[in-house]
């Protein structure tokens, strides 16, 4: 490219100046620098590739590695020893196992109704909790992107607030409100006429108050992103549509929807993944009763893993979460990507 | 023409009762939070419920203070979020400058497999990173809280992003003027950047201050706790003392609100560079 724009120059027989400037243009395109010190860059990522490969990378490698071993005990032999000079090395292997192949899998799959049962209720929450917040979500962003509404600010981050409560604080907040016997939610349904819920006193209660609970922290988020991604439409389209004589619905439904396609995709998926791993509201508002209507897939990993001590099992339970929610949002962004 | 009018004046009308009831829903929880934390715990299970605050807050301050260690677990928590954030952004930022400003071989797919991780749920990695901290020894450490996520996927996509921006010439014409490769990166990078790192901070911030399941798993000392859990340690007790749980959980949540307050518009930009950007 600066060779091109060399020859041209040189051709139109053009001043220095502008042969100078040509070059920095051309620079400036391919937008890197290049460093003075070879191997200077990888000096500056390395920090971060040695704990994403210890922290990260092999821990990936190791669950699906322990998932085809049965847990016995912490191991205390060697390794590897490696010797530098006087400095010696060693490392130990991190737990003693048994091999079992895929019998853990089998099991799964097969056999185990609790796990069964806590992905029914992961299953659950995601059915109806994705779809009601996301309508939920784009309404509000719809409101607050229109012309007329006032004190904009201040709505996005009352309704934002929630975010920023923690996750176990937000959960004790709820544990409370929905409490059967002194919650503030059975005290105002009596009060306009209503019979008290057995919130966390039954199956149905239990996952509809996980579902409000989720909804009500994640909902300004959602929001936020929805109302940016309305902001990106062009306002002719909208003057077009109008000018053909649309309605307010046809005008949603043919412009703002398709336009926002891309950021609606991404709520959606994200929602899907947040809620396949729900962990903490079961955890402290249920305690995944009454009678473990309300387990979740992580909190089954959790209580095999350090209560019961099955690493192996819950590392193939881990395996099998990664496979259904990457397997979800596959089929979602394939779905919602194109027409 | 005249019923156009009056069908406009009506949806405004609907619009504003919308986010009204809205905003009045988010609310409830919070407020109720506030007056469960301020009444003494006898008119707890009073019926009706009391709805305004009282004026009992430091006693059940002080008996949720007799009951876990709020103060420690407060300090405890602070120390762990504010060096895990400060690590997270150096480690980020360095490498991000190298994916945004440098040329370098395997740079497109070390970046690219760095993204890729991100759809890995964090659940994945508990049981191995459980196993490894414990066979180093490192269990009850906050370094076994701060380390394994300080470098952040999220991170690093959000510093590139950001630092592309850095005009090339301004880094050219510092070099011209003598500065090393290292102060270009922290003599101009960083500076300029300023709003960036901000924004990533607030998250990185907000993660640890919130994390539950990792620390639950590894910090099994009451000593080491942090907020959320001393929290949940309340709640797991046989008999629930909820005046305590909401003087704690109020406390956890103030300094939060005070920095989403005045930073939010840092926040917003974060997760916005995180979801819209292409």
């Amino acid at each position: 490219m600066v060779r091109t724009a060399i020859q041209s120059t040189v051709r139109t027989s053009r001043t220095y100046r502008q042969l100078a400037d040509r070059i920095r243009y051309a620079r400036q395109d391919v937008s890197e620098i290049v460093p003075t010190i070879p191997g200077l860059p990888y000096a500056y990522i390395s920090p971060f590739f040695i704990l994403f490969g210890i922290f990260l990378l092999f821990p990936t490698a190791y669950t699906l590695y322990l998932s085809f071993f049965s847990y016995v005990g912490v191991s205390n032999d060697i390794l590897l020893t490696i010797t530098l000079g006087p400095l010696e090395i060693t490392i130990p292997t991190i737990a003693n196992l048994e091999f079992v192949g895929l019998s853990h899998y089998e099991r799964l799959i097969f056999r185990d109704s609790l796990f069964h049962r806590s992905l029914f209720n992961t299953a659950f929450i995601f059915f109806v909790q994705v779809p009601l917040m996301v309508t939920l979500g784009l309404a509000t962003a719809l409101v607050l992107d229109s012309k007329f509404i006032r004190a904009k600010g201040l709505f996005r981050t009352l309704i934002a607030l929630p975010v920023a409560t923690g996750l176990v604080a937000y959960s004790t907040i709820f544990l409370l409100l929905f409490n059967d016997q002194v919650g503030l939610v059975n005290y105002l349904l009596t009060q306009v006429g209503f019979s008290p819920v057995a919130w966390l006193g039954s199956a149905w209660g239990a996952r509809m108050t996980l579902v409000i609970a989720v909804t009500w922290r994640w909902l300004g988020y959602n929001t936020i992103i929805l109302l940016a991604g309305l902001q990106t439409v062009a306002q002719p389209l909208y003057e077009a549509a109008e000018i053909d004589g649309a309605t307010r619905w046809q005008k949603f439904r043919y412009v703002t929807l398709p336009q926002i396609r891309p950021v609606l995709l991404f709520v959606v998926v994200s929602s899907t993944i947040g809620t396949f791993q729900i962990f903490s509201e079961p955890y402290i508002i249920t305690g995944g009763g009454p009678s473990n209507a309300t387990i979740t897939v992580v909190q089954y990993i959790y209580n095999q893993a350090f209560l019961q001590l099955n690493l192996g099992y819950a590392s193939a339970v881990s395996v099998l979460l990664v496979i259904i929610v990457s397997a979800m949002s596959i089929v979602q962004i394939k779905y919602g990507g194109e027409k | 023409m005249r019923s156009q009018e009056r069908d406009e004046a009506l949806w405004k009308f609907g619009s504003y009762i919308f986010l009204l009831t809205l905003v009045v829903l988010v609310m409830i929880p919070l407020y109720w939070m506030i007056v469960a934390a301020t009444i003494p715990q006898s008119e707890f299970f009073s019926w009706p419920p009391r709805l305004i605050p009282g004026a009992h807050w430091l006693e059940n301050f002080r008996a949720l203070q007799e009951n876990v260690d709020f103060v420690n677990s407060m300090q405890n928590s602070i120390i762990i979020a504010v060096s895990y954030t400060i690590l997270s952004l150096i480690l980020c930022s360095m490498a991000g400058f190298a994916f945004a400003k440098y040329e370098f071989r395997f740079k497109e797919p070390l970046f690219y497999f760095i993204l890729a991780t991100l759809v890995l749920p964090i659940q994945l990695l508990i049981i191995p990173l459980y196993l490894l901290i414990t066979q180093i020894g490192w269990t009850n450490s906050f370094l076994a809280v701060i380390l394994p996520w300080a470098a952040n996927p999220l991170g690093i996509f959000l510093m590139r992003q950001n630092m592309k921006a850095i005009p090339d010439s301004l880094l050219e014409s510092a070099r011209m003027d003598g500065a090393t490769e290292f102060q270009l990166y922290y003599k101009i990078a960083l500076p300029t950047m300023l709003p960036s790192l901000a924004a990533l901070s607030i998250i990185l911030f907000l993660n640890q201050w919130q994390a539950f399941l990792y620390p639950l798993v590894v910090l099994q000392d009451p000593e080491v706790y942090t907020i959320p859990l001393a929290l949940a340690d309340l709640v797991d007790q046989q008999r629930v003392y909820f005046d305590q749980i909401m003087v704690a959980t109020s406390l956890a949540v103030t300094p939060i609100f005070v920095v989403f307050l005045t930073m939010q518009q840092y926040f917003i930009k974060g997760i916005l560079s995180g979801a819209v950007k292409e």
